[in-house]
Order: structure tokens, then C-alpha cells, then sequence
């Protein structure tokens, strides 16, 4: 049970490790816990795939949504096509990074050219339009309404990121996200649902400090 | 013996939670949302798992006394009587019942006699406890309204529906008791009633039975049943299997395998053909199945099915149908509309009668029911269905004539219910994974950066603390520059925050678990907070070394290095894990002579073939246990060899031979040694680790064996010590002994329990073990 226990974790480390695409650390890990067909078929992974989601995920982490809009194309076209949702968060940090880089004019340009139209069609995708034009209102106020900042942050960038590379990974059949990711959440509903449905006062938890 | 601690720590309920005063919280938890007005402080209040007596007594208020008239009864009366002549208590006991049509019915004049005589005993609450329990003579009623019938359970006998493999909680789910269920628990499952029945028909006489409560079962069985513990890992939550014979209106008789009610009756005044009449289940709807289903075969014979099919609680009267009292939900045939506590329905699907299969389904996860007719689902209907009770299964019909074949998953279902509850799985599963991490989990000192971000780096943290405490060094190094490179990326935005969010575990653990600062120093330097030091780094790789050298077999180095850079691990539980560790080193020496026997005797009867396996070079998985037993097995497949040409055989087996018994004298040497040493001893857990040890001897090829013995010594074993002393090594040292990954999985899997067995029906489609740890996904 114990052996059984350690051994699923370890998996869940690796999928972590694959999925967010640390790979040269999944490489090693396979390694050192003995994760079997390492030489031959290593997993069912493929290891290069990992290292073009990163490349990709970078460049969005550096604000350069053209190069990653470019690498995704190439990776392959479809993953923009069947997304409308992801393309336009892609849109959308683009005029993100214009604003912060100062270039107004551009920014209000390319969001009426691009982000307008698909707002009209998706109500969804509206409000969300509507939150990143309020960002070009309050450009030089340091207090920014709640929400609006937010999108200014890194957070943004990984969100984006992190859509992306759930896109990608569907693209590949694999799971969107993490299941380490998912355990977290489970787990922070479970303390949730305990708390809110059966009233218990006294979760004992694991909790961030 | 040795290796007990922390097997038992690897259930995956954590044993931190048992010293948190498991009871308290189990408790607590269970009891609010079950904890009625109807039934506040029974005897156990245990929620969901009444048992016994408490059962009974519940039930019984449930056919339809008021709550007073039982509370001013003894519960010994009210509990006896309940089980001895349900309708006919209600309409002696209770005026409110009176008015029921149907009590000239049930006094007729065969039975009049015999109930009058078994209404006796009351005067004796002792006495009239007796057949509560074992032989019940409630055969009056039977008589009076059925054929005599043996009841067997064979005919109630069937799997658990293959839909309710969705529950991550399907091991809990059953449709029959263990039979290794102690006696006094039985007596809350039909088998008993069914014997008072068959007993009773076969003496034929109802003054036999009522004369003749054989005095055999005392009280004191039941109401210990009654004090069972509330939950644990191992409850069995028993699923509806039939209908129950209380707990159904006297006017409906049914069959023998429980699933067939019909509403019989001859002459008699239209009044009296007009009464409703009601029948639940014995067993409630554990709502750890997520979505539960049944199906009615309507089979009415009457003009017209003023049928109705649903839910209702446990006291819900059996005059009424389901959907017009309080705590009950019905969909009507007559007019096809849904009543949930109300006179006049809402329009809800079409009408059904006779042929018709209507399926009945309650959605735990969203607390509505749905229903299906001839295969087709009509959508979903009610809300907040059964919140804070308990919910059984419940037809009524109306009329002489009606009758109803109920499908509990005795046979396939008309409507696919398993497709639909995978959809909805899959559905309930989203929901809780397609939400980012609720932030006020995060500390209130990270609000400056989105929930996203917050997430990966608590989970950047739980990965290297992984790696750190299970000593993948490489890994470690390796993930955490990987990491730095991704997040130094963006230096261009501004909101980086700099203090990192800390995972602890709070609350009253027998080990603190604190990932806090131990194997992840934190550095303010770093924008992830992912840094392992280089002194933390030597030391995680002295402790793989020490902890991999046992699994390696070395258990000499592994002693060695322990003293000489962590003697309190040793020290500790005065030099338990010493203890331990030696006598793995005796194992260790006794299956290599043993291997060495083996290998001479396969090398001789191959004929002269030198044979030794590599014992020390065999192939070391580390994580695939088989691999040791696979070699031995296939070793000892070979039989007799046919080969018999010998040319150096005899030379080599004698050299072989003396080998062998050094090997075997070395290791017998070294047990002596170490009784000798630990003689005084008298520890019980040290006895009994040298108990099990020792016994190691008596067989000549102890990995052979199996059993007991193979988890003594097979390479399993050899993990466990390893680990131990890992943890050992880690808690003298102040250090967590589990991994905060490990415990994060521990508490969501105790957390999802509790939530299933509180009613959360959502917690039944977070089936963790097989959306994150199975492979085969």
C-alpha cells in the first residue's frame, strides 16, 4: 500500500513535471525513480512536444503573443481555429502589452479592429472586453478598480499561458491540466464543502499560511 | 511486526486525523445535517447509520406515529410493536390514525383473536422485546391478507448496479450485509422478519406463534447494536433491495422477493377502495452514490393507475402517497403531474399506466430527482429533494386492483442510467476542476497576485518538497532551475510577489507536518521561493544514500552512516529502529543462504550446471517489488532437468555446498548474537519483532512461502524499512516524516468520505484514485 502510494504519487509528480513542462527535470526524474521503459519507450511521453509547449508558453510569458501565435500555427493550425475563446485572450493580452508598453493609439486600434467584432458575437467574451478597455481609462491612475489591475499582473500572462497550454495538451489528447493541479482543487473544495454543506467548523487541513 | 507503523500509516485515511479526535469531527460532521427535529436525540444519534433498535424506533415513527405519542411510550414498547404489528398499532395507538380506512380491514375476524393476544405482552416491556429481535409472530397480518409464503433471500440477492460503479465510493455500496456481520446487527435485516415468516407458516397456526416468543435473544444484543462506532473507512452503505413489510400500508400485499406490492382487496366501500396506500424501502438512499435509480413496472390490473412513484423520508405516513405529505416527492400516473408536499401538482411529464416502466432517479449532486418513462428521460424535477434526511424509495397506489414490479437492479434497467450518470460525472468532476483554487485558501498576504499564480507555486512547492523528501536530488536541482528560468521570464511585470505562500498543516497532528522552511529553504532572493541550498542538498543525498542501501540489502552501511550522522535516529524509542534494522540485516543473511540452497540443489538436479543466481546483482527495480519473486518462482519452475551429463557438476556443488553452509552458519551466528544482545529486552514490540523475525528460520526458502512470512522478508519489507528509517532519519532532524504532497492526498481523500457519507452527493463523482493515480487514463 505504501510502496503502491508512493509509487502513484510519483506519477503524479511526473505528470506535473511533463505537463508544465519542466522537462529536463521530468527527464531526470524518470531517472532517479526508476520510472520503467526509460531507455526505450519513455512512458507514453513525448518529450519534444514538451519542449515546444514551452517555447511557446515563454513567449507568452514575455508578452510576445506574435511569436507565440506563430509557434502555435506551426505546431498546429487548428489548435487557434477551434479555440475562438483562446484567440481572443491571445487578442486581448496583445492589447494588454500595449498598454503597458505606452502605445495607446495602437492598442485602442488593433482592439477595435480585432477584439470588438468577436465581442459582439460572444456576450462572454464581452464583459471581458469591456474590463480591458477600462484598463486605456485608468492608464495613469495607480488605484485601479478591482479587476482591472489584475490584468496588468504576471497572473494574467500565466492565465493566458496556462489556457494555451491546455489547448495544446487537448490538441495532443492529453489531460488540460495537471492532476497535481487538480488534487489541489479538489482538496480545496472538499475543505470548502465541508465548511459550507456540512457545517464543520473544525476542518483539519493542510492550508496556506 | 517491524514494519506495522507504517503500513498501518499508509491507509489512506492520515493517522494524524485519528488523533485529531477522529470522533469528534466524524461526529459532528454526520450528525448536523441528519439531526432532525423528528429524531433529535435518540440513543445514537448516528445520521445516516442507524442501526438496530434506534432504527426501528425511527422507522417506526416514520409509518406514521406522531413524535409524542412514541416519546411518552417507552422506546422498548414502541420499538417492539413496531416490528410486531406496524398498521395495527397505528390504529390502536394513535387517533389520528383512526380515520384511516383502512382498520375494519385489517380486524377481521380470523385475526381479530390472535391480535388481541399478541397486544398482551405490552404489560411486560421484557418480555415483549423478545420478538422484536429474533422471532417476530406479526404472521396475523400475513395471514390475513396473503397466501402463507416462504420467504427466501436468495430471491432479494442481486449485484450492485453496474451505474453505481461511477461512485468513488462503489466499495461502500452494497445490496446485501456481509455475512460476517455479527448477529445482534442482523437483526435489523429482513433475514430475520423472513424467518419469523417462514417459521410461522410452517407451524400454520397463528396461536403458536403468538404463544410461543422463544425467550433466546436478550435486549442487550440489540441495543449494544445500537452503540456501533459511526464511520470509518470500512461502513457498508447498504442500498434499497426490496420493500419493506413494516413499513408499507397493510392493504398492500407483497410478494415474496419484496419487489412486487399489489393493492388487493374485495368489496369493502368506495371509501375504503379509494384509500391511498404507501410503501418505502427498508433501507435508505445512501446518497454516496451520486445518482441513485430505480424502476417501477406499472402492472395494474385496475381500470385506471392513480399510481404514484418517488421518494419520501422515514416519516412519511404510509395513507398518503408519495408527493402529498411533507418529505415525500411523487410523479402521478393518473394526470402525469409532480407533487412535492402539495395537494395539487405541477405539470411534469406524461401520463403512465399499466405496462409503462417508470424509472426514478435522485441526482445527489444537484439534490433533484428526474424520471424516465419506457426509457426516456423526462428532465429533471423538485429541488432541494431529501436535504437533512434520509430518503427512501416509495411507491403508492389507490386502487383494488393495482400493482407495481419495482427493479432496484435486480435486472437491466429500461433507461441507459449508466450513460447518464457518466455524463453527469464527468459534469460534477468538471465543475470542481474547471474553477481556479478558491483564493481565500491562499494567505491573505498574496492578494496582489491572481489565484493562477498562487497555484503554481503552491504546487511548485509541493513538487520540490517531494523530491526533496524522497531524496531525487538530480530532480530536484534540475526542477528548480527550470522553474526559476520560466518565472524570471517576466521580469518585465511588476507584481511579482516576493513572500511566498507557506503550506502547513494545521490542526492537531501527531507530526507537524510543515513543509514551511525545512527541505525548501525559501530565499528572498528567489521569485519562486524554490531553493534547496547546497548544504540541504548533501544532506538529501546522504539520506538517499543511508535509505537506499537498505533496499540495496546493505544494511550495515546503512547503520553505519545513520550513527555516525544522525545517532538519534537511532537513539530514538530507545533504539527501536536499530532493533528493526538488525534484524532485516539477520533476514538479509538468511535468504542469502537460503538462495544459495536453492541454487545448489536447481544445479543439481540440472545436472552440474554452476547456477548461482546474482542474489546481490539481481536486477534492483527499487519500485517493482516482483521482481525478486518472479526470479525465485522462475528458479524454482525448472524441475527435474533432463540433462544429465555431468562433467564438473560434483566439484562445483561440493565447493557450492561448503559456501552454502557458511553462508547458513554465518547467518545463524548472527541471530544468536543478536538475541543474546537484546535478551533483556522485554519490550512487547521488540519481542514481537524478533517473534517474527526468528520464525523467519523455520523455512528453507522463506520467499517461497507466502503470506505472513513473505511480508516479513520479501522486498516490500525491505521499502517499508527503508522508509522508516527515512522518516526516522527526517524526524530527528525536526523534519516533516511525510511529504506535504503526501498528506494534501491523505486529507482530500478523508475530506471526499466524510462529504459522501454527509450527503455531498458531488463528493461521489471525485473519484481521486482513479481521475489522478490510476495510469491507465
Amino acid at each position: 500500500m505504501l510502496i503502491s502510494l508512493s509509487r502513484d504519487l510519483n506519477r503524479l509528480i511526473m505528470d506535473y513535471l511533463i505537463i508544465e513542462g519542466y522537462k529536463s527535470a521530468a527527464e531526470e526524474f524518470a531517472k532517479e525513480a526508476k520510472f520503467p521503459g526509460v531507455s526505450g519507450k519513455p512512458l507514453d511521453v513525448d518529450f519534444d512536444s514538451i519542449e515546444s509547449r514551452m517555447n511557446i508558453r515563454e513567449a507568452l510569458q514575455r508578452g510576445d503573443i506574435d511569436d507565440a501565435i506563430r509557434r502555435v500555427n506551426e505546431l498546429n493550425p487548428e489548435i487557434l481555429d477551434t479555440n475562438p475563446s483562446l484567440y481572443f485572450h491571445l487578442q486581448q493580452q496583445r492589447v494588454i502589452e500595449l498598454i503597458r508598453q505606452g502605445r495607446i493609439i495602437e492598442a485602442l486600434q488593433f482592439a477595435q479592429e480585432e477584439l470588438a467584432p468577436r465581442g459582439e458575437e460572444n456576450p462572454e467574451l464581452l464583459s471581458e472586453l469591456e474590463k480591458t478597455m477600462a484598463l486605456l481609462a485608468f492608464e495613469r491612475c495607480d488605484a485601479k478598480p478591482n479587476g482591472i489591475g489584475e490584468l496588468l499582473s504576471a497572473g494574467q500572462r500565466l492565465k493566458t499561458a496556462g489556457e494555451m497550454n491546455g489547448a495544446i495538451l487537448e490538441s495532443l489528447s492529453q489531460g488540460k491540466e495537471a492532476k497535481l493541479e487538480s488534487l489541489l482543487k479538489v482538496m480545496v473544495w472538499g475543505q470548502k464543502m465541508l465548511r459550507e454543506e456540512v457545517n464543520l467548523e473544525d476542518v483539519p487541513s493542510i492550508n496556506a499560511v | 511486526m517491524a514494519n506495522r507503523p507504517s503500513r498501518s500509516s499508509s491507509i489512506p485515511i492520515p493517522r494524524s486525523n485519528s488523533s485529531t479526535s477522529p470522533s469528534r469531527n466524524i461526529e459532528s460532521i454526520i450528525s448536523i445535517p441528519f439531526a432532525t427535529p423528528a429524531r433529535s436525540r435518540l440513543p445514537s444519534d448516528q445520521g445516516p447509520f442507524v442501526r438496530g433498535t434506534t432504527h426501528a424506533e425511527s422507522d417506526h415513527r416514520g409509518a406514521g406515529t406522531s413524535t409524542s405519542t412514541n416519546q411518552s411510550n417507552s422506546p422498548l414498547r414502541s420499538t417492539a410493536r413496531s416490528f410486531t404489528q406496524p398498521p395495527l398499532i397505528h390504529t390502536r395507538t394513535i387517533p389520528r390514525m383512526i380515520n384511516v380506512p383502512f382498520e375494519p380491514r385489517v380486524v377481521r375476524a380470523e385475526s381479530s383473536r390472535n391480535l388481541d393476544s399478541t397486544f398482551q405482552p405490552p404489560t411486560s416491556p421484557t418480555r415483549l422485546r423478545k420478538p422484536s429481535i429474533g422471532v417476530r409472530p406479526p404472521s396475523t397480518q400475513r395471514t390475513t391478507q396473503e397466501t402463507p409464503q416462504t420467504f427466501t433471500t436468495p430471491s432479494t440477492t442481486f449485484e450492485r448496479p453496474d451505474y453505481l460503479e461511477h461512485s468513488a465510493f462503489r466499495h461502500l455500496l452494497q445490496t446485501e450485509a456481509p455475512s460476517s456481520l455479527p448477529p445482534a446487527r442482523k437483526s435489523e435485516h429482513p433475514p430475520p422478519n423472513i424467518h419469523a415468516y417462514s417459521s410461522s407458516t410452517s407451524t400454520g397456526s397463528d396461536d403458536d406463534s403468538n404463544a410461543s416468543p422463544p425467550p433466546r435473544e436478550i435486549p442487550s444484543s440489540t441495543s449494544a447494536s445500537a452503540s456501533t462506532p459511526v464511520i470509518s473507512s470500512d461502513q457498508v452503505l447498504k442500498l434499497p433491495t426490496r420493500w419493506s413489510v413494516q413499513f408499507r400500508h397493510h392493504i398492500l400485499n407483497l410478494s415474496e422477493d419484496g419487489r412486487e406490492l399489489t393493492y388487493q382487496g374485495t368489496g369493502g366501500s368506495d371509501r375504503d377502495r379509494e384509500a391511498a396506500a404507501a410503501a418505502r424501502t427498508v433501507q435508505h438512499i445512501p446518497p454516496a452514490c451520486g445518482i441513485y435509480y430505480y424502476e417501477v413496472e406499472i402492472r395494474s390490473k385496475g381500470q385506471k393507475a392513480h399510481i404514484s412513484v418517488g421518494f419520501a423520508g422515514s416519516d412519511v405516513r404510509m395513507s398518503r402517497l408519495p408527493g402529498w405529505e411533507p418529505n415525500s416527492w411523487g410523479y402521478h400516473g393518473d394526470d402525469g403531474c409532480s407533487f412535492a408536499a402539495e395537494k395539487n401538482g405541477t405539470k411534469y411529464g406524461p401520463t403512465f399506466g399499466v405496462g409503462d416502466i417508470i424509472g426514478c432517479g435522485m441526482d445527489f449532486t444537484t439534490n433533484q430527482a428526474f424520471y424516465t418513462k419506457n426509457g426516456v428521460n423526462l428532465g429533471p424535477v423538485f429541488e432541494n429533494v431529501g436535504k437533512g434526511i434520509d430518503l427512501y424509495p416509495s411507491v403508492g397506489l389507490q386502487h383494488v386492483g393495482e400493482s407495481v414490479k419495482v427493479n432496484f437492479g435486480h435486472e437491466p434497467f429500461k433507461y441507459d442510467i449508466e450513460y447518464y450518470v457518466q455524463q453527469q460525472r464527468n459534469q460534477a468532476w468538471a465543475e470542481i476542476i474547471e474553477r481556479p483554487v478558491d483564493t481565500s485558501f491562499f494567505s491573505a498576504g498574496n492578494n496582489g497576485s491572481a489565484p493562477e499564480e498562487q497555484t503554481k507555486r503552491t504546487l511548485n512547492r509541493l513538487v520540490l518538497s517531494y523530491l526533496a523528501h524522497h531524496g531525487y536530488v538530480k530532480t530536484a536541482r534540475v526542477f528548480q532551475k527550470q522553474a526559476e528560468t520560466l518565472n524570471t521570464v517576466n521580469t518585465a511585470t511588476p507584481s511579482v510577489a516576493s513572500s511566498t505562500p507557506t503550506l502547513a498543516v494545521t490542526g492537531t497532528t501527531d507530526h507537524d507536518v510543515e513543509m514551511a522552511d525545512t527541505a525548501v529553504s525559501s530565499s528572498s532572493s528567489s521569485t519562486t521561493g524554490l531553493v534547496i541550498q547546497n548544504l540541504e542538498a548533501a544532506e538529501i543525498e546522504l539520506r538517499t544514500r543511508i535509505v537506499n542501501s537498505v533496499l540495496e540489502k546493505d544494511i550495515d552501511s546503512a547503520v553505519n552512516e545513520t550513527e555516525r550522522c544522525y545517532p538519534t535516529a537511532l537513539e530514538a524509542e530507545e533504539g527501536l529502529m536499530k532493533v528493526k534494522l538488525r534484524c532485516r540485516k539477520f533476514i538479509e543473511l538468511l535468504l542469502i543462504a537460503a538462495e544459495m540452497k536453492k541454487s545448489l540443489n536447481t544445479s543439481i538436479s540440472m545436472g552440474g550446471e554452476d547456477h548461482t543466481p546474482s542474489y546481490d546483482g539481481e536486477e534492483e527495480d527499487g519500485m517493482s517489488m516482483q521482481v525478486d519473486d518472479d526470479s525465485a518462482v522462475s528458479m524454482n519452475g525448472f524441475g527435474p532437468g533432463s540433462l544429465v551429463g555431468d562433467r564438473h557438476g560434483s566439484r562445483s556443488s561440493s565447493s557450492a555446498q561448503a559456501r552454502c553452509k557458511a553462508a547458513l552458519s554465518e547467518a545463524i551466528a548472527y541471530g544468536q548474537s543478536l538475541e543474546n544482545e537484546y535478551r533483556s529486552d522485554k519490550r512487547p514490540e521488540v519481542q514481537a519483532i524478533f517473534k517474527k523475525t526468528f520464525s523467519v528460520v523455520a523455512y528453507e526458502d522463506p520467499l517461497a512461502v507466502g503470506g505472513s512470512i513473505a511480508e516479513v522478508v520479501g522486498h516490500e519489507a525491505r521499502g517499508l524499512l527503508a522508509n522508516e528509517l527515512n522518516q526516522a532519519i527526517l524526524k530527528s532532524q525536526g523534519k516533516p516524516t511525510h511529504p506535504p504532497l503526501e498528506m494534501m492526498y491523505r486529507y482530500t481523500a478523508v475530506y471526499l468520505l466524510q462529504l459522501g457519507l454527509s450527503g455531498v452527493g458531488a463528493a461521489a463523482f471525485a473519484d481521486i484514485q482513479k481521475e489522478l493515480l490510476d495510469s491507465e487514463s
